[in-house]
């Protein structure tokens, strides 16, 4: 959810909790003053009507509002407020009313008196004034709410801006990161934080880039002085032995010099340091890898199935796709049996490649891990070297043995 | 032919240039870019090679001096980093080929000569060992007057023989010049002998004697 939906919403709710409570409270609150005063009037009159019957005797009747009996004073009604409902006469309905009725003495006779108020009348007043409460509230809200959402607008777009710059900054494309100012000090101090952190990222970067260039140069220079000059001894004249045992020599350096390239394409993969710029077709890569594959295919006597129902498109650097087939392709021969079968699927989607081949204990999780191998002459980095393609690109690669020995390449969903 | 050697590891320089003497070539060496660029201005080479890392200055910026003051020399690139971006920018600017260290002395000879011959330094387009003779322009071996039918393979792989004659290469070598690091050669070596016996056969076919002699097993010379 976006922040600022976010915001309106919490706001709506919010204010849909504030409205409800200062509306019920506000009712309440008026309710009970209202009847208060409707109370008083009645209390007051009373007394106006004692007043007036203690000097001229006369005793008022005003039906509905005010009735006044003689009475003979041993009932002893005590003075009590309640409601009642009473037919109106004229409009021939029910009307309800707020009733006071008190026996009070006024020089020796006993009057019951009955005061009533018209309760709709106070209910009417209430609700009119919880409505005003309400009207009021709404529209106070209504206009901050259509500000604030127009002011967020325009705080958050430079915002929006600088989140926007941040999603595309790229390590490998080498181009600076440019945020724009915000007044605003918060803004302003994460734009520093991100400036801050992106320039330790690219001297990070630069430094293990250079780290790894720097290892390959300093690794391969020996190997390459030492091999340079075991080859130069090869062409003497030489015992058996010995020759074996230099040549055994260059096959072990050769080893040392593949696995130190191939630690150094881990890293630089993880790096990022292939950029993709387009995609490539799996279906042309493969075609051409089996057939440069073709004399080591004829020599194992593998059988090569291959169904492409339609062409595998992924966007990935066309050396790394090459090396991702390269090795899965090398993986089948390698761990093949004479005489065995690859298998290959591609779909639009999805890549599988299955070899027969001699059981082993490798799963899904272990196979792909580096120096795992299952084959002692192997270097174990070719299928680690795989994952990380895959996981560096949006891809998934599985593995799994059932009855042959599969591997799925596919795109992440 | 005159070589010029760029090199900044002094025993690298001093393999390379005896083997490239073996190879009949005349040697020049400098050790860093002051020295390299002094010699690029006062003498003409055929080839140069190239490290691009100097101690005391950038080898690619030595490759565009050498564009403008030699442009019949031909230009390979040594280089320790296996980059792709540095060999495309190396070729970009002129260079002729790029190798990357460690390499095969026989694979820097087979390199060399290539260049030679786009370079048309060489004359001839025919390389010829006794009754085998292989025409490097129309990419044919004639022994005793038949063609021979060789896969692309095939015939690489007797070219880099031819050219390396009376050397003895390792499996490893030969290897790397017909499949460059394309495959992961974890396996075995065992398609050599298949490309090998292959060819030993269309040789012995059109009457040809067998030159592909194997060392203690482990490595190959093709000689008389």
């Amino acid at each position: 959810m976006k922040f600022l939906t976010r915001i309106n919403r919490n706001y709506l709710i919010l204010f849909a909790l504030i409205m409800a409570g200062v509306t019920v409270t506000g009712y309440s609150i008026l309710h009970v003053i209202i009847m208060r005063e409707a109370k008083e009037k009645l209390l007051s009159k009373e007394y106006l009507i004692e007043k007036q019957i203690g000097n001229t005797g006369e005793i008022p009747n005003l039906h509905p509002i005010i009735e006044v009996q003689k009475t003979a004073g041993n009932e002893l009604i005590k003075p009590s407020f309640r409601k009642v409902v009473i037919k109106n006469e004229l409009e021939n309905e029910n009307e309800t009313f707020l009733e006071y009725s008190n026996e009070i003495k006024i020089n020796d006779s006993y009057y019951l008196i009955k005061l009533r108020q018209s309760a709709f009348e106070n209910e009417d007043l209430v609700l009119i004034l919880a409505l005003t409460l309400f009207t009021l509230l709404a529209s106070a809200f209504i206009i901050s709410f259509f500000v604030t959402k127009r002011m967020n607008k325009t705080v958050w777009a430079d915002f929006e801006h600088n989140l926007h710059e941040i999603e595309s900054f790229s390590l490998s494309a080498n181009s600076n990161i440019s945020l724009i100012k915000s007044d605003t000090e918060e803004f302003e101090r994460l734009n520093r934080v991100v400036t801050e952190l992106t320039d330790k990222l690219k001297s990070d970067y630069l430094l293990q880039k250079e780290f790894t260039e720097n290892a390959s140069h300093e690794i391969q220079t020996p190997l390459s002085i030492a091999l340079l000059n075991l080859e130069e001894i090869l062409q003497h004249d030489l015992k058996e032995e010995t020759f074996q045992k230099a040549a055994t020599v260059i096959s072990a350096l050769k080893r040392l010099s593949g696995l130190n390239q191939s630690l150094i394409l881990l890293s630089k993969i993880e790096n990022k340091q292939f950029e993709a710029n387009r995609s490539v077709s799996l279906k042309e890569i493969i075609t051409r890898k089996l057939d440069e594959f073709s004399v080591l295919l004829e020599t194992k006597a593998l059988e090569v199935k291959v169904k492409i129902e339609q062409d595998f498109q992924i966007k990935l650097n066309e050396h790394l796709a090459e090396l991702l087939i390269n090795n899965l392709l090398s993986n089948a021969v390698n761990h093949n049996i004479r005489g065995g079968r690859i298998s290959i699927l591609m779909t639009g989607a999805s890549l599988k490649i299955c070899n027969t081949g001699e059981d082993n204990s490798l799963t899904n999780e272990t196979i792909f891990n580096r120096f795992v191998t299952g084959n002692p002459k192997s270097y174990g980095l070719g299928l680690a070297i795989v994952r990380k393609i895959c996981e560096t690109h949006d891809m998934e690669i599985n593995y799994y043995n059932d009855e042959l020995h599969c591997f799925v390449l596919r795109t992440k969903l | 032919m005159k070589i010029l050697i760029i090199e900044d590891e002094i025993e690298l320089l001093i393999a390379i240039s005896n083997f490239l003497t073996k190879e009949k070539f005349i040697c020049e060496l400098a050790e860093n870019f002051r020295k390299a660029d002094e010699k690029l201005s006062i003498y003409e080479y055929d080839v140069v090679l190239l490290d691009i890392t100097l101690p005391d200055g950038n080898g690619l910026s030595l490759l565009q001096s050498i564009k403008k003051q030699q442009r019949r020399a031909g230009v390979i690139i040594i280089s320790a980093k296996n980059s792709l971006d540095d060999k495309i920018h190396g070729l970009d600017l002129g260079a002729d080929d790029y190798i990357t260290k460690p390499f095969h002395l026989s694979e820097l000879n087979s390199r060399i000569k290539a260049v030679l011959r786009r370079k048309k330094f060489d004359g001839s387009d025919i390389i010829r060992f006794n009754e085998i003779s292989l025409n490097t322009e129309s990419k044919t071996v004639i022994v005793k007057d038949k063609e021979l039918a060789l896969t692309k393979k095939e015939y690489d792989l007797l070219q880099f023989f031819l050219i390396n004659k009376n050397r003895v290469m390792t499996k490893e070598a030969i290897a790397e010049h017909l499949w460059e690091d394309n495959i992961d050669l974890a396996d075995s070596f065992d398609f050599i002998y298949t490309h090998l016996n292959n060819i030993r056969r269309k040789i012995k076919q059109a009457g040809g004697a067998d030159y592909i002699k194997t060392i203690y097993g482990m490595g190959y010379k093709f000689s008389q």
